[in-house]
């Protein structure tokens, strides 16, 4: 199948999972008890008011009406305006999404860094001291809460060693943002020459960058781990070894044949981070995507739950095909399917 | 701490570097969230906590040192951005005479206009101002002059006065704000989503959504310099967070610590917590138009069955003042005789026989709470558990806190039993009765209706003398707290903390700081 072909089929696949997508949300912000007309109303509302403001915005109407409103209004493009904010929605997520995108990406880029390799060597020599190791390393960051991993690492680093700033957001108070050109306060403040501003980002990204990293490596660890074992129990690896292959070919085979089912599993963590994101946006006031979303769903802001939502998914979408692209670029032979 | 010093050091010689301001002081205060607007009469998450620093009125309280403590004292009103007034012999018509040379950051200055704009601006939005406006019976306003405004009021009214110490119905620098009206929108209320325009001591100078709110001090005000040139309304969602950078000494102020974080501060030296009693009440209100609530001795009943004092230690951390009057203690007039049911199950029990229940009451009884005040579940649950040992089947039952407002609306008011907390952001107690108690008070919500009541609490409206008032008020007190429509729990105290080198705090009836009244010397 070419590429063009596999795009095709993928966007035709992903329009009834859209349509999955937005509908669940839709219903389920609905019948999940959230309801903004109260805080939209103020404790001095009127029934009228109440009334009032459910009928601005549609919510005295049926739910499939509303539905069908709401849909046509995705398909423009439009995913409306916040309730609270009063702001486009589509507005708000793209100026946090590339916020967001900067964290996962150091985060889960450091985890993979450190996590395949450490996996691969604890397959090499399974039940020995090291893999020992790695096993209690990545059970402890599957099983800590990214919560309060996050707070003990701000209360240890900064109040009491004081080697890292404030978790008071993406920069310094006292310094300005740079003009913005990609979103990223550490890339801007490198390409405007605002070296002060790329160096108060930068340090502001090292802890929640830890934080993600610890919790997106100790998934990545035990993965590559049971990959490369099976790997190394294969046929090709046995007949490798039968050959007399030196040591240092047989690993390089193992790692070739790990990579595409690795790859695959950090596409998958990639999107399955997203929840523990928003904890880690939440801590540090990041101000990102997560963040913005666990606002809208505690205070009950549906079109920015709506939107939230289906960025996300099409977000995960977007990683899938990446994902089955590069497999394709490492591995010519897989069918692009 | 190195990192910090070397960051704090450089990046405090960059500001003043660049911006020369030598003597510059800025506040840090961190918020779970930023506010979502800017108008006091359409209140969002946060607006209230803003609007107060930008928006000032006609008349301001006095202060008084109570115990050690600076307090407002309700009894002295005084004019303040009003120099004077007149009043007509019925008390329907207000004249005020502005100060003159009032200047808004714009560099406009405050006259009757801008008066009359804000008021009518709350009359056509129907919301906060209008309710305030009804309230104290006003009815118009008009402007005289540049520096006369007249006030005309349906029917005098005792509080007319206090209700101008309120930042809302706003008064506006209509000059800058009518640059942004449109056909669509004649109020500027789209502008006024991310802009303020007032005459007070700050204005926003800044807005960046989920991140921080910048509010600079207004170089033309015109009471004292306030001693912060800039304030930073930061958003640290994670209280945890908020908590660790005031006892590490990056931010200087956090917004309304919850109970249990409290606690924790009050044993730190690194923090400093004040402490005021709140103008407000919990309480587990009981709905007489309910069979089960119809009878008196019942209602009295539920109250002898229900510990404060345990109350106040499981879920306020021993922090509250036990109400023992709907009208708070820091109001002019609260009496605390009148609503004494100290914890009593044996006469609890005996008032169930006498109503007719000598086995207690088998049927399920919900108590209602939400989430829109902290402490309502844990009340809730409390609550239920006492009253289940004097054999009453108690349900603690969850809504939304939306459902719980919409079925407390005057119009609706169907619960018969349920967890809430209400107060008077005037202090007086004629509006706190009859805000809470009268037939027609907003924040009855609970169907409850005395027709002497509402005479004693009516003839305290339009009474213009002090002492007539207090004795009508008294005599209100006393008559609600026999009929025992609530559960009274306690008055949730009010905390605030801050770095210890803050000073100047002073606990308003919104329950907002002023930020012009801080120092940090």
């Amino acid at each position: 199948m070419t590429f063009q072909r596999f795009l095709l089929r993928r966007a035709l696949m992903v329009i009834p999972l859209m349509i999955g997508v937005v509908f669940i949300t839709f219903m389920l912000v609905r019948i999940g008890g959230l309801d903004p007309v109260g805080r939209l109303a103020g404790p001095t509302a009127t029934q009228a008011e109440f009334d009032s403001i459910r009928n601005n915005l549609g919510l005295d109407q049926p739910l499939w009406k509303q539905f069908s409103i709401y849909l046509g209004n995705v398909v423009r493009g439009d995913l409306g305006e916040s309730w609270l904010s009063n702001r486009s929605v589509l507005t708000d997520i793209k100026e946090r999404a590339v916020i967001s995108l900067e964290l996962l990406f150091w985060g889960v880029g450091i985890g993979a860094l450190v996590g395949v390799p450490v996996g691969l060597r604890a397959a090499f020599r399974p039940n020995g001291r090291f893999d020992q190791f790695t096993r209690v390393l990545s059970l402890f960051g599957f099983s800590i809460p990214t919560y309060w991993l996050a707070l003990v690492m701000i209360f240890v680093f900064f109040y009491l060693l004081g080697w890292s700033p404030p978790a008071i957001g993406r920069m310094s108070m006292l310094v300005s943002p740079p003009d913005m050109i990609t979103g990223s306060y550490v890339i801007d403040g490198l390409l405007t020459a605002r070296w002060d501003a790329a160096w108060s980002a930068a340090s502001q990204l090292i802890l929640p960058v830890i934080c993600l990293a610890i919790v997106s490596a100790a998934p990545i660890i035990k993965q590559t781990r049971a990959i490369a074992i099976e790997v190394l129990s294969s046929d090709t690896v046995r007949y490798a070894h039968a050959c007399g292959l030196p040591e240092r070919n047989v690993r390089k085979l193992v790692l070739r044949n790990s990579a595409v089912p690795i790859l695959t599993y950090i596409g998958t963590e990639v999107t399955g981070l997203v929840g523990t994101m928003s904890l880690i946006e939440y801590v540090f006031a990041w101000g990102g995507l997560g963040q913005y979303g666990l606002n809208a769903i505690i205070s009950g802001d549906f079109t920015a739950v709506q939107g939230y939502v289906l960025v996300l998914a099409v977000f995960s979408v977007l990683v899938f095909i990446v994902i089955d692209f590069v497999v394709y670029l490492i591995e010519p032979r897989s069918e692009l399917s | 701490m190195n990192f910090i010093k070397k960051t704090a050091a450089a990046s405090l010689a960059l500001v003043l570097a660049t911006t020369g301001m030598a003597q510059a002081e800025t506040m840090i205060l961190a918020s779970p969230q930023v506010p979502e607007g800017f108008d006091g009469d359409a209140l969002k998450a946060h607006t209230q906590n803003v609007v107060t620093q930008v928006y000032e009125n006609l008349i301001g309280y006095g202060k008084m040192e109570v115990d050690g403590h600076t307090v407002l004292d309700p009894n002295d009103l005084r004019g303040h951005l009003a120099e004077s007034w007149t009043t007509s012999e019925d008390g329907k018509t207000w004249v005020f005479k502005l100060k003159e040379g009032v200047m808004s950051p714009f560099g406009n200055e405050l006259s009757a206009e801008d008066v009359a704009w804000g008021w009518n601006k709350s009359f056509n939005q129907k919301r906060t101002g209008n309710f305030i406006a009804r309230v104290s019976n006003v009815a118009s306003v008009e402007a005289l002059s540049k520096y006369e405004v007249q006030f005309n009021l349906s029917a005098p009214s005792a509080i007319f006065l206090s209700a101008l110490t309120l930042y809302v119905p706003g008064i506006y620098d209509t000059t800058e704000v009518k640059k942004h009206i449109t056909d669509a929108d004649p109020w500027a209320l789209e502008w006024m989503q991310s802009n303020t325009a007032g005459f007070g001591a700050y204005h926003l100078e800044s807005l960046r959504p989920d991140d921080q709110a910048v509010f600079v001090a207004n170089p033309n005000y015109f009471g004292d310099k306030p001693f912060y040139d800039k304030v930073i309304y930061k958003e640290i969602p994670s209280e945890a967070s908020r908590v660790t950078l005031l006892k590490a000494g990056q931010i200087q102020w956090i917004d309304r610590p919850s109970i249990q974080k409290v606690v924790d501060m009050q044993a730190d030296d690194s923090v400093k917590v004040e402490r005021a009693t709140s103008r407000s009440v919990a309480a587990a209100r009981m709905n007489p138009s309910c069979d089960v609530f119809s009878d008196v001795r019942v209602r009295q009943a539920f109250n002898y069955g229900v510990d404060k004092d345990a109350l106040n230690t499981a879920v306020f951390a021993g922090q509250a003042d036990i109400a023992k009057s709907i009208v708070s203690p820091i109001i002019a007039g609260s009496n605390q005789d009148y609503f004494s049911y100290d914890y009593d199950p044996e006469k609890a029990k005996a008032l169930l026989a006498e109503a007719g229940y000598p086995d207690g009451i088998k049927e399920p009884v919900e108590l209602l709470y939400s989430d829109a005040f902290w402490h309502q579940e844990p009340v809730a649950i409390q609550v239920a558990g006492m009253l289940k040992k004097i054999g009453l089947n108690v349900v603690p039952t969850r809504i939304t806190s939306s459902e719980m407002r919409a079925r407390a609306a005057p119009a609706v008011q169907d619960m018969c039993f349920f967890t809430w907390e209400d107060g008077p952001i005037v202090l007086d107690a004629v509006y706190a009765m009859y805000l809470m108690t009268h037939s027609k008070g907003v924040s009855n919500r609970a169907k409850y209706e005395n027709n002497d009541l509402d005479v004693l609490i009516d003839a305290g409206r339009q009474e213009l003398d002090t002492d007539k008032r207090m004795s009508l008020m008294n005599e209100a007190q006393k008559l609600w707290g026999a009929d025992a429509p609530w559960i009274l729990v306690s008055y949730p105290a009010t905390f605030e903390a801050m770095a210890p080198n803050v000073s100047g705090w002073v606990y308003y009836p919104d329950e907002h700081e002023r930020w012009r009244e801080l120092r940090g010397d």
